[in-house]
């Protein structure tokens, strides 16, 4: 339990994009590192994490759940939260005060490409719990382009992709 | 809280939203930070992150243990394998959204597309890859190429 607190405690400070962008890392340290689930249920997890009503990083909670019981849960989120949280209570102030300040622009400008990469891996590794096949390729891809596409809910996506995955899994 | 309560400006609003999309951490979770120290202190903030995360915890945790009890069955595993993989396909697509300006400056979409190469393709740990392409990113930027 400690080992996740301190994890998700490093993984808060680099969340830059949100959850999204610290998705294969967790995935990395969780899946890979120390086995503590296999990729298909990492998966599933941040698949009732996004089914479920709330933020999605209460994805977290889940995995935190799925390691070390409720508590573990409790701990996860605290922990990937609590840092990231400090730093923007203490950063609050001073980002208002800077509103012009041209090195803001610069930062923002240099997040974009930075979170992009990110979001595009995050979305990558949760797609491919079974590597690269064209299965999943075909789901994520046509729910990605739907997206982009359209202006329908969100969660009609992901139901169609829960039907599409009864028939091809 | 803009529209009914009026709390807030929206124009205020959007810029706390902008500063906690850019700041690590969850988006939400930052502004119901923010916007708790600015009214209360610092027990506004711990008070308006409980509040935001309770209930939805309580629901996901319930879907979890629901989905513990049937993940025996093949079929369940597979509709619930499906939907992250949607879930996946969303974050790709967001993406994309956000990288659309990108496509009339070839350094910010270079950046982009190593990030993944690196991160998703070769399993590179993040926080080996953050600082580099923080200070390309930065580079790039100062000299108007992002």
């Amino acid at each position: 339990m400690l080992q996740l607190a301190f994890y998700f405690a490093l993984l808060s400070l680099v969340s830059v994009g949100g959850i999204p962008s610290v998705m294969p890392e967790m995935q990395r340290l969780v899946v890979d590192v120390e086995g503590w689930m296999t990729a298909a249920e990492y998966t599933q997890l941040f698949a009732i994490a996004q089914a479920a009503p709330g933020p999605n990083v209460l994805v977290t909670a889940l995995i935190g759940w799925k390691i070390a019981g409720f508590a573990g849960g409790l701990v996860a989120l605290g922990a990937f939260c609590g840092p990231a949280g400090a730093l923007a209570y203490s950063i609050g102030g001073l980002w208002d005060r800077m509103r012009d300040a041209p090195w803001r622009k610069v930062f923002q400008r240099a997040l974009v490409p930075i979170s992009a990469g990110f979001i595009v891996s995050g979305g990558f590794v949760l797609a491919t719990p079974q590597g690269l096949i064209w299965q999943s390729a075909l789901i994520a891809g046509a729910s990605a382009a739907v997206l982009v596409a359209t202006k329908v809910n969100p969660l009609w996506i992901l139901a169609s992709g829960g039907v599409l995955g009864y028939f091809l899994f | 809280m803009v529209e009914e309560r009026r709390w807030i400006a929206p124009a205020d609003f959007a810029e706390v939203l902008a500063l906690c999309q850019f700041l690590p951490g969850p988006n939400v979770g930052n502004v119901s930070v923010v916007l708790g120290r600015r009214w209360f202190g610092a027990l506004g903030s711990v008070v308006a992150f409980a509040g935001l995360m309770a209930l939805p915890l309580v629901w996901v945790f319930a879907l979890a243990l629901l989905y513990a009890d049937f993940a025996v069955y093949p079929a369940v595993r597979a509709v619930v394998t499906g939907v992250g993989i949607a879930g996946g396909g969303l974050f790709i697509g967001t993406a994309f959204k956000l990288a659309r300006p990108l496509l009339q400056k070839p350094w910010g979409l270079a950046l982009a597309v190593s990030c993944f190469g690196v991160i998703a393709i070769g399993r590179v740990s993040l926080f080996v890859v953050l600082p580099m392409a923080a200070l390309l990113g930065w580079f790039g930027a100062r000299r108007n190429l992002i």
